[in-house]
């Protein structure tokens, strides 16, 4: 999960990840963001995330995108 | 047809809710299928058979892909680490093979109905110009009603299923009714199986309260269409066949217009479509939420028929930018440039393709193709830009969530909305280059001219009382409230009387009589 916060931290420094959960609805990320974020979540915890999993639910705050993550790490 | 027709409002509609109530429960969607066929055959005749052909492989596909899904599941069960990469991979292929031959012959429909004509007229011209003594045959093809709306709609439910984000259906009858059911055959919006399969094939009971806020909708509709719609109807039609007339002033009031007219008509049309499938309880998501209120042009189009919006997303922006060399491009580009503009590159790739694909939806044309090509421009050049403008705010001290600062941007949104859609309207690139260039160039307004376009002073209070009831309903709807739902609440008489003022604004504004004539169902053609 630190790791996780660390890049979004190096991706959109202002941001609470601890609390803030609209990160999507909330536009603190936008599209070019995501697909850093994905790209970046990707490499470093190898893992796929699918093109349907790119939804609001999984990436509202830091603690949905953990639970994607744990997830796509179990499949 | 239209499905702002009276014909289809008030004997169609009617005649399916009746029926429709009548129906034992379970059979209900078998009624609502049979009217798609009967409408569908209505209007296109033996053409009916691409549909039939596209629902089959539809159904086959999705099945076989679950089936496929299965048997994977089942033999992972039973396999070691080392073998079940190698099993994955086997179904992988597999699975994308079936996927990607599902498409190749429906989207051949597509090519073969819309564009076919449209690449031999330009690969002719090229033959001619290389000297080659050939020419490919043109033949005049009417493509089957709504077929850019009912395909995509089908693609989305298999690519779905191979997704995994949906079930394959078991019941062919229930695939058919998802890809060709009547109200959304002709103009969409697209649905997707995971958000409509409930309500749909459910057989909901015809409520009073479902019929008083269908036909509300339905009303407000054919309001837009009637009163605003059809009325500058003639404006637009006058200013974009005879530009070389008139100023760049009466050029920017046509393209106006235009906007307005085709937001009036086409959203219009989506309250009928959303309206009569809420009497029949079915959800429709909308497809529009007030564009016009948007802060920049890449958010209008997230306002402004969504659902082709998010069809393009899903299907092929997401697709392509996160595809695997495209996420190898974002990271290292990243490293290079930053946050901001790493991104950007396979991002901006993407927009590109479905911009293109964008425009080539709309029609076979090199006006449609520049609609595509401008917004991507737009969109591009506002994202390259986005942080000095940033920058440069922050040094100036100027709020950006100041008002004058946000009717700045929604002037700026509308302007380049507005000089979009001169590409989409005019009938050739020469039209909308000579009316883009007078808007910039020509101003001096002749004597005499605001009167030769076509209306006179009570169309002109018409429009202004129409557009005013639209725009104060969308303050409404921007700020969360439910126009319909504060309605119920009404007395019975207050609710009504309301019912009754909307119908007469309807006979006493609506554009109708000698020397109207009545929109077009513009994305009917699409």
């Amino acid at each position: 999960m630190e790791k996780l916060i660390e890049i979004l931290e190096g991706l959109q420094p202002e941001v609470d990840y601890e609390t803030v959960d609209n990160l999507i609805d909330g536009r603190y990320l936008d599209s070019l963001t995501i697909l850093s974020l994905v790209s970046e979540i990707e490499d470093e915890f190898d893992v796929e995330i699918p093109t349907v999993e790119i939804i609001p639910a999984n990436f509202n705050s830091a603690k949905k995108m953990w639970e994607l993550i744990e997830r796509l790490k179990e499949e | 047809m239209s499905y702002l027709s009276i014909y289809y409002l008030f004997l169609v509609i009617p005649a399916v809710v009746i029926i429709y109530s009548i129906v034992p429960k379970k059979f209900r969607y078998i009624f609502l299928l049979l009217v798609s066929f009967a409408l569908f055959f209505y209007i296109s005749k033996k053409l009916i058979v691409i549909l039939f052909i596209t629902i089959l492989t539809t159904y086959i596909s999705a099945l076989f892909i679950n089936k496929l899904e299965e048997k994977k599941e089942l033999l992972l069960n039973n396999a070691n680490s080392e073998e079940k990469k190698e099993i994955k991979n086997k179904f992988k292929f597999k699975k994308k093979l079936l996927l990607i031959i599902y498409i190749l012959i429906n989207v051949s429909f597509l090519v073969a109905y819309k564009y076919l004509n449209f690449f031999s007229i330009n690969t002719n011209l090229l033959l001619k110009l290389l000297h080659i003594d050939y020419s490919f045959k043109i033949i005049r093809i009417v493509a089957p009603i709504g077929i850019s709306f009912w395909l995509l709609t089908a693609l989305s439910y298999v690519i779905d299923v191979y997704n995994g984000k949906v079930e394959a259906e078991k019941n062919p009858l229930k695939v058919a009714l998802y890809i060709s059911y009547f109200a959304t055959l002709i103009e969409g919006p697209f649905t997707r199986y995971a958000d409509i399969k409930d309500s749909m094939f459910a057989g909901n009971n015809v409520t009073y309260d479902n019929l008083c806020r269908g036909y509300q909708r339905i009303m407000f509709g054919l309001f837009k269409k009637m009163v605003i719609a059809d009325r500058l109807n003639i404006l637009v039609k006058i200013v974009f066949d005879n530009y070389i007339e008139f100023s760049g002033f009466s050029s920017l009031l046509g393209t106006i217009a235009y906007t307005v007219m085709l937001y009036m008509e086409f959203s219009g049309t989506m309250d009928v479509v959303i309206g009569s499938s809420e009497i029949l309880g079915i959800n429709i998501k909308e497809n529009f939420r007030q564009p016009f209120f948007s802060k920049n042009i890449s958010e209008f189009w997230t306002r402004w028929h969504i659902s082709l919006g998010a069809w393009f997303r899903d299907y092929i922006f997401y697709p392509i930018s996160l595809s695997k060399p495209m996420k190898k491009l974002t990271i290292s580009a990243r490293k290079k440039l930053g946050n901001h503009f790493g991104p950007l590159i396979s991002g901006s790739i993407a927009l590109f393709v479905v911009w293109f694909l964008n425009g080539l939806w709309h029609g076979a044309g090199y006006t449609f193709l520049a609609f595509g090509l401008f917004h991507f421009l737009m969109i591009l050049l506002g994202n390259i830009f986005t942080p000095l403008i940033i920058k440069i705010c922050n040094k100036l001290n100027i709020n950006r969530e100041n008002i004058i600062y946000r009717v700045f941007q929604s002037i700026k949104m509308a302007f380049l909305v507005f000089i979009g859609e001169i590409f989409f309207r005019a009938d050739t690139m020469q039209i909308a280059l000579g009316m883009i260039k007078k808007i910039f160039t020509d101003w001096s307004i002749r004597t005499g001219e605001i009167s030769s376009l076509g209306l006179d002073i009570y169309d002109y209070i018409a429009l202004l009382i129409g557009i005013t009831f639209v725009f104060v309903i969308s303050i409404f709807k921007e700020k969360n409230i439910d126009v319909r739902n504060e309605i119920s609440k009404k007395p019975v008489a207050v609710r009504w009387a309301l019912y009754y003022i909307l119908i007469f604004s309807i006979f006493l504004l609506g554009a109708f009589g000698h020397g109207y004539v009545p929109v077009d169902p513009m994305y009917a053609d699409f």
